[in-house]
């Protein structure tokens, strides 16, 4: 199994919708399970992959564009994190301020762009308390964490997706849901997998501020420019909840979800006895 | 191989006064016989009656012959080879038998009906002149008395039989190639224009399928070509079936039933017929047959005709009604509606999995819980139209002598749905590398439901059962068939109708899933090797700690704790 479909807790949620025995162990998944919303084909850049291994993809649209890559043995899952929301029961509470999620790269890649001005920003669209998730890495150094602490955003992480089957934060996605639940608005400066999570659990979304840039950016399939004209509904400081809770549920693919017996097929789970 | 006749027994033969030679005969030749078709008899003898006569032009099968000579007819009999010609003569001594070059019989007497449903390849003899089609064409339209009718059947050159055809040089390297056919009337409509230009009148045209020697399907009238028709979906089942019947397995260029299937609902079929039947009678005739319905097919059940009022049997087939727990039945269902199996196949191809999930739903909500009885238990995806009123079974052969249970019922039609797939190399939205019963336990699980090895199993032996059935499988044709079920990969060949073009595809899939497995294992052998060095780096930690004080006292707790517990 790729050591990238444990990240976030992916495997173990789809373990617990699939019933199998032990979900905080779960079985290999056969394949690459997409792990970050993408606007390529379905893999993150550089990711090695096994020519011909199954590609487990969230949405129909990121089928279409994998295929049109080359990629031949690709299948629609969809997101984890709509099966999660499809295994909580719905929240009843409107939510309160907003949470909002800094563009972030990943371990090997650094933002560059002023944290200050972005905060400014947000502090003058939103209304409410304001709450800064950062990623781990932004997270743990104090200078940015002390920045928006001192702008008066409570400030949290939700924890460390893991790598290379090491120290997994299996419950990322579960307080990621909480976190989303907890407020009214998700506000993002880049159209990121938090954006579409935050509109699946039913919360406003908008996308605004700096973009900032980032190292080594793979501009294969068009980058962040072609984020605003793909998806212009949910740029702005204020967003058409419907339209864009369309969009999110088309790009998590949470109406294709799978069933339980039908997901376990195509991750390669057995189970005794049956086909 | 030509049947020489025994010198020996020659002498003491009796002499036959019904066998007239008209010169030109073909000696050290025999035709094989023509296919028995039940739809052909069906119709011929009706024309036929008693006091008629009736000119039997080329080799037919035997049992035609004599069911015209049993109706009161006046037969006569027309072969080239003077072997088959005597046989002919000792079998049916109230017959009349000529035999000669076609070109030197005398038919100048002419009859009330004429029949040629084997078509013009096999009058000429190798002897003497060899006549064009029209020349055939001429005579046979000449031997028609005014107020007769002449039956022909003509091979159509472009028809699917032809162009699926494996090796299309072999017809032209025959012992019977001496003179190799024509493509000649190339049409319905230049053999209509050619037979008016010899004072026929045609009165009705079919389209023949699968092959022109043994039709299983008629298509005419305004049905033929008319895509609007509420017969449509119907007919794209009922043809499918016959060409699995005719086709089974021979192997192909390309499945045909695809070609039939395009040809069908572009309302092209005419084009890709096996043959046209023509009935003929001279202008103005009295006895002009009575108007036949747009729709004549034979199955296992008989031959049945469909018209506006709906099916109507002409005449049941003899063998008997059950055959290992399965009860021969006729449904025909021409009604209006989308056929499931090229809903599905069409989602498939789109990956529409939303849609997939939608019409299997709907399919099992249909089938219920409980024990299955009648066809719906056995029809196929392919079997099954979705109307405004929901599922409804189109076409079915047979029903289960006792209920099944819905879960066999499901399993198995999905399962047999994922063999299509599969094998017919169609697109779906699953990993490539799928096998069928992989495919099956996703379309089952689209449907809410699990399944299990057995239930897997048990689908499998009914399909095989039902298989056996239509196709008259004996034991070991059945085991050969179950073993092949079994095991459909995603490079396996079609298990009815092996086609080059579907083979070719197996084989990108075979090579497309031998790259996959090679580059896995080399990954799996990286993998097994990092994570051996990551368990050698923690056991050396661990063997660290162990070492310390905290990891001493640890150990010894773990211990004490471990023989207090024994």
């Amino acid at each position: 199994m790729h050591h990238a479909n444990h990240h976030y807790g992916h495997s173990h949620i789809l373990a617990r919708y699939c019933g199998m025995p032990e979900p905080l162990h779960p079985p290999r998944i056969h394949g690459y399970l997409q792990h970050g919303w993408n606007i390529g084909d379905g893999l993150a850049p550089g990711t090695p992959y096994v020519p011909g291994a199954r590609l487990l993809v969230w949405s129909g649209e990121t089928r279409r564009r994998s295929w049109s890559q080359g990629r031949r043995n690709v299948a629609v899952v969809g997101a984890p994190f709509a099966y999660l929301v499809e295994m909580t029961p719905p929240s009843t509470e409107p939510g309160e301020g907003t949470i909002f999620y800094p563009f972030h790269g990943w371990e090997g890649q650094q933002v560059h762009g002023d944290h200050q001005r972005l905060i400014d920003e947000v502090q003058a669209s939103e209304t409410g308390p304001i709450t800064a998730c950062l990623y781990w890495n932004e997270y743990r150094m104090r200078p940015v964490r002390q920045l928006y602490q001192r702008a008066g955003f409570r400030v949290i992480c939700h924890g460390y997706r893991g790598f290379w089957w090491r120290d997994h934060h299996r419950g990322f996605l579960d307080d990621q849901l909480t976190e989303l639940r907890r407020h009214r608005r998700v506000v993002s400066n880049r159209l990121c997998s938090a954006i579409w999570y935050g509109l699946l659990a039913g919360r406003e979304a908008a996308v605004y501020g700096d973009p900032m840039v980032l190292d080594n950016a793979d501009m294969t399939f068009g980058g962040e420019p072609r984020l605003h004209r793909q998806w212009p509904e949910l740029y702005g400081r204020e967003t058409d909840f419907a339209t864009c809770h369309r969009l999110a549920r088309i790009q998590l693919g949470a109406d294709e979800l799978a069933r339980p017996d039908e997901l376990r097929k195509l991750l390669g789970w057995p189970k005794e006895g049956y086909v | 191989m030509p049947n020489r006749p025994d010198p020996a027994e020659a002498p003491t033969a009796a002499p036959l006064t019904n066998l007239t030679r008209s010169g030109g005969e073909m000696f050290a030749w025999s035709d094989r016989p023509g296919r028995d078709s039940p739809l052909l008899d069906h119709l011929i003898v009706e024309l036929g009656g008693p006091g008629r006569s009736v000119l039997v032009a080329g080799p037919h099968p035997a049992g035609l012959v004599a069911a015209l000579a049993a109706g009161g007819a006046d037969v006569t009999w027309v072969l080239r080879s003077g072997t088959d010609a005597e046989a002919a003569a000792r079998a049916h001594p109230t017959i009349t038998v000529r035999s000669g070059t076609f070109g030197k019989i005398d038919l100048t007497s002419g009859y009330d009906l004429v029949v040629a449903v084997d078509g013009l390849q096999r009058l000429n003899s190798a002897e003497g002149d060899q006549l064009s089609a029209d020349d055939l064409l001429r005579r046979l339209a000449g031997a028609v008395r005014p107020d007769g009718t002449l039956v022909l059947m003509h091979d159509n050159q472009l028809g699917a039989h032809h162009t699926v055809r494996l090796d299309p040089g072999a017809r032209f390297r025959d012992d019977a190639a001496w003179s190799a056919a024509t493509a000649d009337p190339a049409s319905r409509a230049q053999l209509t224009s050619r037979l008016a230009g010899f004072g026929l009148t045609t009165a009705t045209t079919y389209a023949a399928f699968p092959e022109p020697s043994a039709p299983a399907v008629l298509i005419g009238g305004e049905t033929l070509g008319d895509v609007a028709s509420p017969l449509r979906p119907w007919l794209e089942t009922v043809l499918a079936q016959a060409y699995t019947t005719a086709f089974r397995g021979r192997p192909v260029l390309a499945d045909p039933r695809e070609l039939v299937s395009r040809a069908l609902r572009a309302g092209a079929e005419d084009t890709v017929a096996g043959g046209w039947l023509v009935i003929a009678s001279t202008p103005g005739a009295a006895g002009l047959p009575p108007a036949l319905p747009d729709v004549l097919a034979a199955d296992v059940n008989g031959v049945y005709a469909v018209g506006a009022d709906g099916p109507v049997t002409l005449s049941p087939a003899a063998s008997s009604r059950e055959v290992e727990g399965l009860r021969r039945v006729r449904v025909v269902r021409p009604v209006a509606g989308y056929r499931l199996e090229a809903r599905l196949l069409e989602l498939c191809a789109a990956a529409d999995v939303r849609g997939l999930r939608q019409e299997i739903t709907g399919y099992e909500s249909w089938l219920g819980t409980g024990p299955i009885s009648g066809p719906e238990a056995l029809a196929d995806l392919s079997d099954i139209a979705v109307t405004g009123d929901g599922p409804t079974v189109l076409s079915a052969r047979w029903e289960p002598a006792t209920a099944l249970p819905a879960q066999i019922v499901l399993v198995r039609a999905l399962w047999q749905f994922a063999v299509r797939l599969t094998t017919g190399g169609r697109p779906h939205p699953w990993p490539i590398t799928a096998s069928a019963a992989d495919l099956a336990a996703i379309l089952v699980g689209m449907a809410g439901r699990s399944l299990a090895d057995e239930e897997l199993r048990a689908a499998v032996d009914l399909q095989v059962t039902i298989d056996g059935a239509e196709f008259g499988l004996d034991r070991a044709g059945r085991q050969a068939h179950r073993l092949a079920l079994r095991s459909v990969q995603p490079g396996s060949a079609p298990v009815d109708v092996a086609g080059y073009h579907q083979l070719a595809e197996a084989l990108w899939r075979q090579r497309y899933q031998a790259s996959h497995l090679l580059a896995m294992m080399e990954w799996t052998e990286r993998i097994i090797q990092s994570r051996d060095a990551q368990l050698s780096r923690m056991d050396w930690e661990l063997q660290l700690l162990r070492r310390g004080w905290g990891g001493r006292g640890l150990m010894l707790a773990k211990r004490a704790y471990k023989m207090v517990r024994k």
